[in-house]
């Protein structure tokens, strides 16, 4: 077990200091000069020896591996730098902005499970039924439509002709069910497939056969001991979505003026304020990592297979 | 049962040529020139003379749709070629090498997959400045890894076949034995990805233009076309709904080549293990 642990351990942190590297090595490639911008935000002119000299004070001119570490020294020390645009540090901008992330993830995610998991256990229980057929098409469809263009939609549809919703979300409760209902029924079209995949396949299984032959009834297979085989998988696809979603749906927030994570990526890349990036990369990643393998432990604690499988390999 | 499967696959592909070869051909037929700005006739709802209507600075939207035909579809199929062709690339050296080069490719693989792929794409993207290039540059940051992964595990795979050993000690050499006995193995598998990913390509450069990160205003191109159109919502829906449409059904005929690909693939590949 304790082997098992350090291994993951090992292999868990050579991917972030591959994660702080990749993080680095795309700002250090990146075309604008800090310096420079910096100085002439503003439209201010200055002269070339100034920009150097700031160069200088950044320690800019130092070798790539130097400013690597002296980077690294810095996130270590939580000091992941300080915007261009609002001088505030990129830490407080992450954190203000992270809990309506949180929110929305959290909520959007909610809802999708509440839609996919009955339809997605109701497609595979009546399997090639006329609601079955529906929802695949429906499905289908949603799976090739961009998220952006469900966003105007749904906008046009509740903000504009039904004067419904707010058009601009602004962070208030009302703002966030547009939003919310774009990330669900886009997400909720994927999960309703993959529900019904892990249904079926669960449903193809001896245990079902030999409990309908020992006469329990289909519902009571069905939600009593389908349901909870079908727990595990369900958990650690939600959770990978978590994951990716506490990025900030780049896309939902900026259209709706939402203010997450994914809205102060865009701002910050339309400002080409590159510490903010930079710390917004490093951040995502981590938590996506760490996300992981939470889901990972989750799932072991859950499905006492994988529990005493990893029992089993203590002992050995 | 197998002849349905081709026939649908026939159809699905000519479906996706007659798009392809049409986002080329357009270009000879637009009504209007799609760069053309006529203050006059701006905002205008469909119409005979403009059939899907004008857009804020009076531009035929169905000259600019057709037009960016070509920009949003060349784009997506020249991004699965690049990665289809690293991707396997690294995925082969990877796996015929093994050993520490192995390990370090591998690994460099699961820090590319630790990134949420729409947020490795922005970020690529945003530190490389807006600009065609550079989207197409970030969604090959993106989707390589998958062909590296499949081609690494196939090519293990293979190699401890008995044919392999067979060529071997008929005296094949090692490139004789990767071109003509490991490669033709790896195709299929690999053709099914790339036939899935280009409907998905297609949304994501369609989402890095919409953010402003990809195709550059006044490029025709359904994302900024859709992005510029934001602010006329109200006034003027037909410019959203008319590139989002084109999108939306391209997305649809390549999703489902990519399924009939892989329905035809898979089914050849059952019929030779037996």
């Amino acid at each position: 077990m304790f082997q098992i642990l350090l291994k993951k351990t090992g292999s868990f942190l050579i991917i972030i200091i591959g994660i702080t590297f990749l993080s680095f090595i795309l700002s250090y490639l990146s075309p604008g000069d800090p310096a420079s911008i910096m100085l002439k935000k503003g439209g201010n002119m200055v002269s070339e020896e100034v920009v150097q000299q700031k160069r200088e004070e950044l320690g800019l001119d130092s070798p790539m591996v130097e400013q690597y570490f002296r980077w690294l020294k810095g996130i270590l020390k939580g000091d992941f730098g300080t915007s261009y645009r609002s001088k505030k540090s990129v830490v407080r901008e992450i954190t203000e902005s992270l809990p309506y992330t949180i929110l929305l993830t959290v909520s959007s995610l909610l809802l999708t499970m509440l839609i996919a998991i009955p339809l997605g256990l109701l497609s595979a229980k009546f399997k090639d039924g006329w609601l079955d057929n529906a929802l695949r098409m429906i499905t289908y469809l949603f799976s090739s439509l961009p998220s952006f263009f469900v966003a105007l939609v749904l906008m046009y549809i509740f903000s504009l002709k039904l004067k419904l919703l707010p058009v601009i979300a602004k962070g208030n409760r009302n703002g966030m069910v547009m939003p919310m209902l774009v990330l669900a029924l886009t997400l909720a079209a994927w999960y309703i497939r993959q529900v019904r995949a892990i249904v079926l396949s669960e449903l193809g299984k001896e245990y079902v056969e030999g409990l309908l032959t020992r006469g329990v009834s289909e519902m009571s297979i069905l939600f009593r001991h389908v349901l909870r085989n079908c727990l595990a998988p369900i958990i650690t696809l939600t959770g990978l979505s978590f994951g990716t979603m506490l990025g900030g749906s780049t896309i939902v927030e900026s259209i709706f003026s939402w203010p997450g994570v994914g809205k102060m990526a865009v701002d910050a890349i339309t400002a080409r304020d590159y510490p903010v990036i930079q710390g917004y990369v490093l951040w995502m990643a981590v938590i996506v990592v760490l996300i992981n393998a939470l889901v990972e432990i989750i799932c072991s604690l859950l499905d006492p297979r994988i529990r005493r499988g990893r029992m089993s390999s203590d002992e050995a | 049962m197998k002849h349905k499967v081709r026939r649908q696959l026939i159809f699905r592909a000519a479906l996706a040529a007659l798009l392809l070869a049409g986002a080329d051909l357009c270009r000879k037929v637009l009504p209007y020139d799609p760069f053309k700005t006529d203050m006059r006739s701006a905002g205008k709802p469909p119409s005979a003379a403009h059939w899907f209507g004008t857009d804020n600075l009076g531009r035929d939207v169905f000259s600019r749709v057709l037009q960016g035909s070509q920009t949003s579809l060349y784009t997506a199929i020249c991004i699965v070629l690049i990665v289809f062709l690293i991707g396997t690339v690294i995925g082969i050296v990877s796996g015929y090498l093994g050993g520490i080069a192995d390990t370090v490719i591998m690994k460099i693989i699961t820090i590319f997959q630790a990134f949420p792929s729409f947020i490795l794409a922005v970020a690529v993207a945003g530190m490389l400045g807006p600009g065609i290039i550079n989207g197409m540059i970030s969604l090959c940051a993106v989707y390589w890894t998958t062909y590296a992964r499949l081609a690494r595990s196939l090519v293990q795979q293979i190699r401890g076949e008995t044919y392999i050993k067979a060529a071997k000690l008929c005296g094949a050499s090692k490139w004789q034995i990767m071109l003509r006995y490991i490669m033709p193995n790896m195709i299929a598998p690999l053709a099914v990805t790339a036939a899935l990913d280009v409907g998905s390509v297609i949304l994501s450069m369609a989402g890095l233009s919409f953010l402003g990160l990809g195709a550059q205003r006044p490029t025709a191109e359904w994302g900024v076309m859709m992005s510029e159109a934001r602010t006329y919502l109200q006034t003027a829906p037909w410019i959203i709904l008319f590139p989002g449409l084109a999108l939306f059904i391209s997305v649809i005929i390549f999703n489902l080549l990519g399924d009939s690909v892989r329905d035809s693939l898979d089914a050849r590949t059952e019929r030779n293990s037996y």
